[in-house]
């Protein structure tokens, strides 16, 4: 038996079915939020080819065009280790994870986890921490290893290990009968060069899909608060991460990153280059290496900061501007919609944001007020016992999870050649990743699995049109 | 059979529960005993992360108790890290730079594949007039990439413009503006384009063509937008690119052709054992992997479009996958890689201040001479018109002066990525002598009224 609920599942889903048949394609968007918030704006783009995750925002001019694609370049850059004739990308380590952002966000989108134990992680890492808050509140570091993994190291200073992924199956019947196998990783760590990690708190992270980061970056942070207090159905709650700034000196909200614990698009890119690449930042000015990392510490680097201002600026003017992918129709996708919104989805992968009047959106060249549909609402909400990884960061605690954006799901499939979803791509297509659904989302979770065959294909068919 | 009847299974939380467990991200952390890492093969490449992530992966999976290491640098780069003590601690350098492989086999650098036992069956030592491996065996191709043409079809058909067949077809004036050109000194393939060109129509011809085409294109520099970009959008028509940015771009949706002209040229990939390889049994393991079917195959990826240097290889293919195989047993890949290395890096410093520095003057001479022929003058203004013609179109340098060996040493290092820290004497000289040129060209074409 499952806890709740205790009324007919697929009676209320088919009730509220037909009764948002009735409102009329209009009404239906509307609850569903497709087609309402300016999906086909100048910040979204219609091309549905391998490269949708790359295309800038159409109000990108011709003087804006040099400054995105220096990003674009840097973005693709394979760091170098320093000393090097090319000072401008050396400084590569000394520990890391890999060599180019684009690693982990190939070609713009989602990474995925290892088939299994004997593939390396190749978009994917596992942050660490021991219980404790570290500096501002954050995770605590592992004393040896820091909080994350870094598999590689340069010439002379040995990687810290490998993490190999065991995956573990279970099945979960459906309404109609249909059993769905899920999996779960198992984490086994090798080859580690700086002694045993005891008690160590781990939480394995793909690599996210990078477009429309700089909508995303202009939604107020009054807004997220707002969303947080606004009642919600079906016990959804939502907390807005309280997270430090590096730049500003103070906590603020959080809303970047699997456990929202990044203030910014510009802080999301420092932690992200010094934590995978090894590369410092104004933001970020000390090399990755803990006292026992002998080598590590003794190693050269490639400047200080490795990056520069004005190269952090390119990477950010990039990834801001790339446009979120149109919806594009598909056969059931409007009645898929309408399901969407009745098994309760929106509450927490919204459909419309809005941006302000922020310094991220002016710094963007994002006007206030722009309508967007990226179905999150960039808030973390207990997710239940299946998807917890018990590490705690910030004030997120190892139940919750940001609300994963759902823009481009239905290209990437064709874009990143696979359909994994989830911090640690355990769901392998939208129907696991529903499954996975616990805590705050247990209810929509069991509309879903309560629902029709044809009805759950129609949902699918919704979010693939996205 | 209900939602309620069979429950979500959660066996590691719920062990997590009872446990008390810390390491619960994923359901439960096992830590192998203690043991040093397994020896790294470590390569030294400057592949983009689309080829050496995915052959990384591939060769992890095939062969699990190999481990790769790979440091990236650009040629220019790699050069001084082969030449540290000990090489650097590298296994193997894998790379597109045909230069770097044959200056370094002059010093020393590499042990012979043919002792490690590689095998070189199938493998063929020459494309058309380009050798693709070492004979001594030192180093193999692994993969090829073709020169030619992206093209935007609609793009050209609104110009009224044909599907061009050749380097001179470049030229024509209804392309102004609407060509794209990389930056030889700047962009890493791009120099070896410009000695296709010097060799296939000769010297004097060769940079005669090379101005009128620089005359028509919009230079696209290193870090900026790709030439693929520029095709698909129709911001130009025609982009002079290397075949696998367009063959990438084709793969991924872009509308564009990729089209291999008559003069074609290949520049191949290729792999090195060094000398002092800490790691020579991996080494060779991984070299036999990037030239099995299974490495050969990968080329084919979507995103990486290079070309298989394994004929067999093709097989696999589709139908429509160029093979430069059957190109150059056609006839038209007369380039002669060897004879065009030692000169790149002068031939791109002199392409730099001829047509790169002073493009927008170059440009707009173009631009009157084209318009004076399209009338086109007689008697005085015509011998005008092609002197102004000759005078735009002269070489930068003799053929003779860029055979000396001291020239060519003294620009070795200026391409494949290599910033020019500060100009030449000589590169003064040819930017004197290139404004002189474009002044005379600019006082012929006022007297002939143009």
């Amino acid at each position: 038996m499952t806890r709740h609920p205790r009324r007919n599942l697929r009676g209320t889903v088919a009730l509220l079915a037909a009764a948002l048949a009735t409102l009329g394609a209009a009404g239906v968007h509307r609850l569903a939020g497709a087609a309402a918030a300016g999906d086909d704006g100048p910040y979204t783009t219609a091309d549905a080819t391998r490269e949708a995750y790359g295309r800038p925002f159409a109000t990108l001019d011709e003087a804006g065009r040099p400054a995105f694609f220096r990003g674009r370049s840097l973005f693709r850059q394979s760091w170098v280790v320093a000393p090097a004739q090319d000072a401008e990308v050396d400084g590569l380590g000394p520990l890391y994870n890999r060599l180019a952002c684009l690693s982990c966000h190939p070609k713009n989108g989602r990474g995925q986890a290892p088939a299994g134990p004997d593939e390396r992680m190749q978009s994917m890492l596992v942050r660490l921490s021991v219980p404790g808050s570290g500096p501002h509140g954050g995770p605590k570091p592992h004393p040896a290893y820091g909080d994350q993994l870094n598999e590689e190291g340069i010439p002379g200073v040995p990687g810290e290990g490998r993490a190999a992924v065991h995956w573990e199956e279970e099945a979960v019947a459906l309404g109609d009968g249909e059993v769905v196998r899920l999996r779960r990783p198992r984490l086994e760590f090798r080859d580690l060069a700086y002694g045993p990690l005891d008690g160590v708190l781990t939480s394995p992270r793909v690599g996210q899909a990078v477009f429309g980061l700089g909508l995303l970056d202009a939604v107020p942070d009054r807004e997220l608060a707002r969303m947080a207090r606004e009642a919600k159905p079906d016990g959804v709650g939502g907390r807005v991460n309280r997270v430090w700034d590096a730049q500003r000196g103070r906590t603020v909200a959080g809303r970047f990153g699997w456990k929202a614990n990044m203030p910014s698009l510009r802080q999301q890119i420092a932690g992200a280059m010094a934590g995978d690449l090894g590369i410092t930042s104004d933001l970020f000015p000390a090399a990755n290496c803990t006292p026992a990392q002998a080598a590590c510490r003794a190693a050269p680097n490639g400047g200080t900061p490795e990056l520069s201002g004005a190269q952090l600026d390119a990477i950010e003017t990039y990834l801001a501007r790339l446009a979120a992918p149109r919806p594009r129709p598909r056969e059931g996708g409007e009645r898929g919609a309408a399901l969407f919104a009745a098994a309760g989805c929106p509450a927490c992968h919204r459909p419309r944001l809005m941006t302000g009047a922020t310094v991220a959106g002016a710094r963007h060249g994002i006007p206030a007020g722009t309508a967007f549909a990226p179905y999150t609402d960039l808030l973390v909400h207990d997710m239940g016992d299946g998807l917890a990884d018990g590490r705690p960061d910030f004030a997120a605690s190892g139940r919750e999870w940001r609300t994963a954006p759902l823009w481009g799901l239905g290209l990437q499939a064709l874009v990143n050649g696979h359909t994994y979803l989830l911090h640690d791509g355990r769901a392998r297509n939208a129907t696991e990743a529903i499954l996975w659904h616990g805590g705050e989302a247990r209810i929509a979770r069991d509309r879903f699995a309560a629902m029709a065959r044809a009805d759950r294909a129609a949902l699918l068919a919704f979010l693939y049109s996205l | 059979m209900s939602a309620r009847s069979i429950p979500l299974v959660l066996p590691c939380a719920t062990r997590r529960r009872l446990l008390h467990s810390l390491a619960a991200g994923a359901c439960a952390v096992l830590a192998a005993p203690l043991r040093a890492a397994p020896q790294p093969v470590v390569v030294l490449t400057s592949y983009p992360d689309e080829v050496v992530s995915r052959i990384e992966a591939a060769f992890e999976k095939a062969h699990p108790g190999q481990r790769l290491q790979v440091v990236w640098r650009m040629p220019h780069d790699a050069l001084p890290y082969l030449r540290q003590p000990g090489q650097g601690g590298v296994d193997v350098y894998w790379t597109a730079s045909p230069r770097n492989f044959a200056t370094l086999k002059a010093e020393g650098a590499w042990r012979s594949l043919d002792g490690l036992g590689v095998d070189r069956h199938g493998l063929p030592a020459v494309l058309g007039n380009t050798p693709l491996s070492d004979p001594d065996g030192q180093y193999l191709a692994t993969e090829m990439a073709g020169y030619g043409f992206a093209v935007n079809p609609g793009a050209l058909a609104r110009r009224g413009v044909p599907l061009p067949g050749d380097w001179e077809d470049l030229a024509d004036p209804r392309l102004a503006g609407a060509l794209a050109l990389p930056i030889p000194a700047r962009v890493g393939f791009a120099p070896v384009m410009v000695e296709i060109v010097l060799q296939a129509y000769g010297w004097e011809r060769g940079w005669a063509l090379w101005s009128e085409i620089a005359g028509n294109a919009v230079l696209i520099d290193r870090g900026s937008t790709f030439v693929a970009d520029e095709v698909a959008a129709g911001r130009v028509a025609v982009g002079l690119s290397i075949d696998f940015f367009a063959a990438a771009a084709v793969a991924n949706g872009a509308p564009l052709r990729f089209l291999y002209p008559r003069h074609g040229g290949v520049n191949p990939g290729q792999i090195a054992v060094t000398a002092g390889a800490p790691n020579p049994a991996g080494a060779k393991v991984f070299v036999e992997f990037v030239l099995s079917p299974v490495g050969q195959a990968i080329l084919a990826d979507p995103d990486i479009r290079k070309l298989p240097v394994r004929p067999a290889a093709y097989a696999s293919l589709p139908a429509d996958y160029p093979n430069l195989f059957e190109l150059a047993a056609a006839g038209g890949y007369g380039f002669d890689g060897r004879l065009a290395q030692p000169r790149l890096g002068l031939t791109a410093a002199a392409f730099q201040q001829q047509l790169v520095v002073p493009h927008a003057e170059v440009a707009a001479l173009w631009r009157r001479i084209h318009a004076a022929e399209a009338k086109p003058p007689v008697g005085e203004a015509a011998r005008a018109v092609a002197a102004a013609r000759r005078a735009l179109g002269a070489a930068p340098l003799s053929e003779i002066e860029a055979a000396d060996e001291t020239l060519r040493r003294r620009f070795r290092s200026r391409v494949e990525g290599a910033d020019a820290t500060a100009l030449e004497d000589v590169e003064e000289q040819w930017r004197r002598r290139a404004a002189a040129r474009r002044a005379e060209a600019a006082r012929l074409l006022a007297e002939a009224g143009a």
